[in-house]
């Protein structure tokens, strides 16, 4: 009887063990299914195309696809520090490779566990194998739409192909390679599992095949580098010119390095204050800084063989970011001071701010292109006209804004100092009209998290309105401002459209961006493999934007 | 004391007078290029080229010509159209994505969401030639036209992080009981889905609904690249084009502008107060 008991509640716990087990995997399903088509889009159009960025960037490619020519693309336009960027971001996929491994030595990772590291070297062959699968396969891929021309657009016919495709013989091969080597890689990592007993397989084996997966990607990059550069020296010898790639390779590498160990002398240096070790530490640091920035010194003769386009963007997008960054955070700071005290129809003031915001650019910039057009009756010239200046040409003007005000008082004006074109200045204006209100909402959702005990306490110690701000307001909303100026400084660098509007010939390009800079390269000129490049220069500008933010403003925002 | 105390009454009126006066002039510098943009519109050719701030007559003709002549009409209902499509995928997937990402418990899960946050990092530059070069393939090899037509406009926009990511932070809110009882009645993931946590967060599907919706309606670079005939050619495109080759008759272009605008205007004074909100909130965290 007893026993009859025990097996019925076994099987009920059986049974309710698949039970659980089914709901367990039918959870998992339901998340699949409801995450796939919103991740299958970003996947297709905003995370495949990076990879396919890249791979136009690294082709000759005008509307079609041509041969591949390695790091050119790169070359023509930042010239040699091409080179010097891929040597860089190897260094960082060993050092990363380096950080993972010893992270997960922190996280207890001794003896038998090491063992982890084979499996993972597997899986990680496993990865590389697909993206090779993935560069094979692409350009077999986009030829199926040649392939279509001729023919009848069925559905067994596109499917006969995709066939044909996936099946030729050296895509197969490559994926062959990926499947032997992913289930040679789980097998193993099973096995070790098995051997070893870790809970923690599945985290120790993935962060292991992402470190070695770094330490390959280093590799090849360093090897693809030394190609090209061996290349370029061949061509270099047959038409018996230097082209000087090693050592300005070697000089302006050695900088960034000579930098970096300031850096680090610095930081220890801060360690120890008030010891005569610190004093050594900040000399060293010094002439370190000095002799780096000297060897960094040789950049701007690299880029001289660069693209003038390019840099022409760059110094126009500096201009355009230095001029409205700070402008438009200092007003909208000080507007949101001021309607964040009890005022009436604050909302309405709001409201009023935010509406340049919402306004399609489109519109607002055809608006202001009117406003600000050459002819004499246009309201900013009718402006001038009542002040009793001379009517200027706005949108159509390429020279400097000081260099015409110091010109309007008979002052001569050095062309170093011209400062942005009036065109772009008219432009810079816009931007701050439009994100003013953006900002002044940010700013008073900031000043709403300031507890009002503080400011009042501040007020019966007897500090006056302007000293609270100073004191109490102003470093309590550092994380805000820090977040407002990443935005803003990225988003001119991003900006286009309303550039795209603004534009005039007239204008000699002193309004086209970096951004306007590669768009016309890919839109007119359509150099895709070049713009294609462009556009991860760009993205590496803002990447390092955001890092130097980081370090130069995090530390010394106030989280309260 | 009491004087002291009327002093600063004193003062402190003054400061309000000026706290006003800054303000107005603030709100003035926000307002005047659209009254001007309205009050040319108005005007005459003539009149427009002149230098009166105000019409003399009122000429109602130049939206009905802008309307017409420079086809604002079809371009309107085209960047309708195109919002419609891509708000609804957007809206539906996001609901279902972001659900999911809250409240369903997978594997991967958290690092999928991971790999989608980190693509807002991604500069729209770097997407725009790959994805031409994908959307014309997709054309060539599909059934369906994409250059030209509403695909290549709508659906490369209706995976959205930053919508999936808002939402989910509403989803996460629900509190746990709530999902607990409906499932104690029988409810699965999709039920409870569409009858308790979308009509909850009402408010948050609206703040998406109206960004995405002004998103779609200001876009400028992807439509000029997909769109070369003015039959699928939204507003932004057209309103552009316009403004270049009819240049010289500011009355119609400001018309084109204030239609351009409108919709927009509207949309935003109706469902201001989730707007700022949210964008303060998004903004702050985000």
């Amino acid at each position: 009887m007893a026993e009859i008991v025990e097996a019925n509640s076994k099987m009920k716990q059986r049974s309710l063990f698949s039970r659980v087990n089914g709901r367990k995997i039918r959870e998992y399903l339901t998340g699949y299914l409801f995450i796939a088509p919103a991740v299958t889009l970003i996947f297709i159009f905003g995370i495949f195309p990076v990879g396919f960025a890249l791979y136009v960037s690294l082709h000759k490619w005008r509307l079609k696809q041509g041969a591949f020519i390695g790091l050119k693309n790169y070359v023509s336009g930042i010239g040699n520090l091409a080179y010097l960027a891929a040597f860089i971001l190897a260094l960082l996929a060993f050092v990363g490779a380096y950080l993972l491994v010893r992270s997960q030595q922190k996280q207890g990772v001794t003896g038998r566990q090491w063992l982890h590291l084979i499996p993972a070297l597997v899986q990680a062959g496993a990865v590389l194998a697909l993206l090779r699968w993935g560069v094979i396969l692409l350009p077999e891929f986009l030829g199926i739409a040649d392939k279509l021309r001729k023919l009848e657009r069925t559905q067994e016919v596109f499917m006969r192909l995709l066939g044909e495709t996936l099946w030729a013989e050296q895509v197969a091969a490559a994926f062959f390679v990926f499947i032997s080597l992913a289930a040679g890689g789980l097998i193993l990592g099973w096995l070790v599992r098995k051997f070893i007993g870790d809970k923690k397989t599945f985290q120790r084996q993935s962060m292991f095949a992402f470190a070695w997966t770094s330490l390959a990607v280093g590799g090849i990059l360093i090897w693809f580098t030394f190609k090209e550069i061996a290349g370029v020296y061949a061509a270099a010898l047959e038409a018996g010119t230097d082209p000087g790639v090693w050592p300005q390779v070697v000089t302006i590498g050695s900088g960034f390095i000579l930098i970096g160990l300031a850096w680090l002398f610095w930081k220890s240096a801060e360690k120890r204050v008030g010891s005569k070790v610190f004093w050594w530490r900040i000399l060293a640091a010094f002439v370190l800084m000095v002799g780096g920035w000297l060897l960094i010194g040789e950049i701007p003769t690299i880029l001289a063989s660069g693209d003038p386009d390019l840099w022409e963007g760059l110094k126009v997008t500096i201009y355009f970011s230095m001029f409205t960054v700070p402008f438009q955070l200092a007003i909208s700071l000080f507007l949101s001071v001021l309607l964040f005290q009890k005022i009436w129809g604050s909302n309405a003031f709001r409201i009023i701010y935010f509406l340049p915001y919402v306004t399609p650019a489109v519109a607002s910039a055809a608006i202001f292109r009117q406003i600000f057009s050459a002819r004499e009756t246009a309201p900013a010239n009718l402006l001038l006209k009542s002040l009793g200046a001379e009517p200027l040409r706005w949108l159509f003007e390429p020279k400097g804004v000081f260099s015409i005000i110091a010109n309007g008082m008979g002052v001569d004006w050095p062309a170093w100092a011209a400062g942005p074109s009036l065109a772009l200045t008219v432009i810079i204006l816009h931007s701050v009209w439009t994100y003013v209100g953006y900002d002044t909402v940010i700013y008073l959702a900031g000043l709403g998290n300031i507890s009002k005990e503080l400011i009042d306490a501040a007020a019966v110690d007897g500090a006056n309105k302007w000293d609270t701000f100073w004191y109490i307001i102003f470093p309590l909303l550092s994380p805000t401002t820090y977040f407002l100026s990443l935005i803003a400084i990225i988003g001119t660098f991003k900006a286009f459209s309303t550039i795209w509007i603004f534009r005039d010939s007239m204008a000699l390009g002193t309004t086209d961006t970096f951004s306007v800079t590669i768009f016309i390269e890919f839109f007119e000129k359509l150099r895709y493999g070049y713009a294609s490049a462009l556009s991860f220069v760009l993205f590496a500008i803002i990447l390092i934007l955001t890092v130097a933010n980081n370090r130069i403003q995090g530390s010394r925002v106030f989280y309260g | 004391m009491a004087k002291q105390t009327k002093s600063l009454l004193k003062r402190n009126g003054s400061a309000k007078v000026v706290t006003y006066v800054i303000l107005i002039i603030g709100a003035l510098i926000s307002l005047i290029p659209f009254v001007w943009m309205i009050s040319t519109s108005l005007k005459s050719l003539g009149e427009a080229l002149g230098s009166s701030f105000f019409p003399s007559e009122l000429h109602f003709e130049n939206y009905v010509e802008a309307w017409k002549r420079a086809r604002f009409s079809e371009y309107f209902i085209n960047s309708i159209i195109i919002a419609a499509i891509t708000l609804t995928g957007e809206v539906t997937f996001s609901i279902l994505a972001a659900y999911a990402f809250a409240r369903i418990k997978f594997p991967g899960r958290d690092f999928i969401f991971g790999v989608l946050l980190s693509t807002m990092m991604i500069p729209a530059m770097v997407n725009i030639i790959p994805n031409f070069l994908t959307v014309t393939w997709l054309g060539r090899i599909g059934p369906l036209k994409w250059i030209n037509n509403w695909p290549a406009l709508t659906v490369p926009f209706m995976g959205s992080v930053f919508s999936i990511f808002l939402l989910r932070q509403f989803f996460a809110q629900i509190p746990d009981e709530l999902f607990d009882s409906a499932q104690l009645d029988g409810a699965g993931h999709f039920r409870f889905l569409w009858q308790i946590a979308v009509p909850l967060s009402k408010a948050s599907i609206m703040v998406i609904v109206v960004l995405s919706f002004i998103g779609t309606w200001n876009s400028l670079a992807w439509p000029m690249l997909v769109t070369n005939t003015p039959d699928w050619r939204p507003i932004s495109v057209g309103l552009m084009n316009f403004v270049q080759e009819a240049g010289q008759h500011i009355n119609l272009t400001m018309a084109g502008a204030f239609i351009t605008i409108v919709p927009i205007v509207v949309i935003y004074f109706f469902t201001q107060r989730q707007f700022t909100e949210s964008i303060a909130r998004s903004g702050l965290k985000g």
